[in-house]
């Protein structure tokens, strides 16, 4: 718990600088829950809020359509921007309270530097709680922007993200019991074995029309011919019968 | 005239070598087909409950069919070579109610190949993952099944863990999305069965949790079942028309 410190500025040093950075969608590494049905996650704004070692660096998450009217005096923790109440009465919350210590510059090669905006289910509900990290409550889309604070003094605000959109969750479809697509191995196989089948089933019954036809007695088979061997016939004989006559 | 009989012993030898063959795959169908029935795969449970087992008839046909097989063809050879009338009949009758249940068992098995499709399994593990009051057995059965399947193979759901997020399920209704984006069981585990990282499981960070999805571990090994029962069975029916054709030929050229 810091002490906070009202600031005397004058008026027109509560113009927040607005910092050329745009907060993102964290995309590398390439992660499995950089979008889910509640969360996201975004890059942690590294060197981006060098000059403010003092303030209390705020992630602004805001309805699509009410990110044009936030007004950067709305205080932290107040039910004006309490997570509880949003997205109805409250258009846009304030969450995830970090200071430049826990940015810092330069990132380390290698680790993976991610803000994930509603992952703490415990205090979703809890109004003692009103900067919750809590999920979100419908698939959007939302803007977020980085809010540093300096007691209740807006000093620096990044641009506002493009509108981040979740993932909507569908009833999944009832599959079709027979398939649309008829593959060609089903067919193929179907027609060449009914095919088979039908010339199979011919040749039957051409054979048992063959063999009713057959003991009906015509001897229409081609048997198995004998052995048929020519034998010359002993001539001698013959010629020696009429002699014998006379 | 010694040369027809030659043709005709040709056609004989022909015919028995036929037959061989014709036995030997009928061994080979039966015992591939008892392979099947008997090795209950991990994806049983999930078949059973998409009441999609008609591989599991295919492969049961399979098995009398390669024992008949067998026997018509001892019968076959047994026929050819007493070149007796009755038995060929016999044998070919026989044989084309065998070919006929084989043509069956081989078109189940292609249809059935058709009808795996992914959505089929993302609609049972929707609505039956993590059911919270389980109607009946089989949806804790389901829940098991799963679970075991993601853990050995190292996948998570059935396209991926985004089939969490895209769709509505009875796990999604029982378990918040910024806890489970996924369930537990698509995290790495170490040793004890604890996520590594859960954290990074929850972001979905490359290495901490399974990115990829079940239904090739699923399908793999029904589709390689149907395909071994299909296209083996196919292939014994082109040979068997083959071979009754020259059976029919023979009968017709010899005399009682």
């Amino acid at each position: 718990q810091r002490g906070i410190h009202t600031s005397t500025a004058p008026p027109w040093l509560l113009t927040a600088v607005r910092l050329k950075y745009t907060p993102v969608l964290t995309k590398d590494p390439p992660l499995g829950g950089q979008r889910t049905t509640s969360t996201f996650v975004l890059d942690q704004p590294r060197c981006v809020f060098e000059d403010y070692g003092n303030a209390d660096i705020w992630l602004v998450v805001a309805l699509d359509r009410a990110a044009s009217t936030f007004n950067n005096t709305a205080r932290p923790g107040s039910p004006e921007t309490a997570f509880q109440s949003f997205p109805k009465p409250v258009r846009a919350y304030m969450t995830l309270n970090a200071t430049l210590v826990s940015y810092p510059c330069p990132k380390p090669a290698g680790d993976i530097t991610v803000l994930r905006v509603g992952s703490e289910t415990s205090c979703a509900q809890d109004v003692m709680r009103p900067t919750c990290n809590g999920p979100l409550p419908g698939p959007g889309p939302y803007r977020v922007k980085f809010l540093a604070l300096e007691g209740s003094v807006p000093v620096a605000e990044t641009e506002w993200s493009k509108p981040i959109t979740l993932i909507e969750g569908r009833a999944v479809r009832s599959p079709s019991s027979i398939s649309t697509k008829s593959s060609a191995s089903m067919i193929a196989i179907t027609t060449i074995l009914s095919i088979l089948f039908a010339i199979l089933l011919a040749g039957l019954v051409a054979m048992l029309v063959f063999w009713s036809s057959d003991s009906c007695g015509g001897s229409s088979t081609f048997s198995k011919p004998e052995s048929v061997t020519v034998r010359r016939y002993n001539t001698h004989h013959v010629y020696d019968q009429p002699a014998a006559r006379l | 005239m010694a040369k027809n009989d030659d043709c005709v012993h040709v056609l004989q030898g022909l015919l028995v070598f036929g037959n061989v063959v014709i036995g030997m795959c009928g061994i080979a169908l039966t015992a591939e087909c008892i392979y099947f029935v008997s090795n209950h795969h991990d994806p049983y449970p999930l078949l059973k409950a998409t009441e999609n087992r008609d591989i599991y008839a295919a492969a049961w046909i399979g098995i009398f069919v390669g024992l008949a097989l067998f026997a018509l063809s001892i019968l076959g050879i047994v026929g050819v070579i007493k070149a007796s009338r009755t038995l060929l009949l016999v044998y070919i009758i026989l044989m084309l109610i065998t070919f006929a249940f084989e043509m069956a068992s081989c078109i189940t098995a292609v249809t059935h190949q058709d009808s795996l499709t992914p959505e089929h399994f993302l609609k049972q593990m929707l609505e039956r993952y993590q059911k919270s009051e389980p109607a009946n057995n089989s949806e804790n059965e389901v829940t098991k099944t799963w679970d075991e399947l993601m853990l050995q193979n190292h996948c998570c759901g059935v396209l991926g863990p985004s089939d969490w997020q895209e769709y509505t399920s009875a796990f999604r209704s029982m378990h918040s999305d910024a806890d489970y984006p996924w369930p537990r069981m698509c995290c790495v585990l170490d040793a004890q069965g604890h996520p590594i990282n859960l954290d990074g499981c929850k972001l979905g960070v490359p290495g901490y949790y399974n990115s990829n999805g079940c239904y090739d571990a699923i399908s793999g090994p029904v589709n390689t079942h149907a395909w071994g029962v299909a296209w083996f069975g196919f292939s014994i029916l082109c040979w068997t028309f083959c071979v009754l054709l020259g059976t029919m030929f023979y009968w017709s050229i010899i005399e009682y």
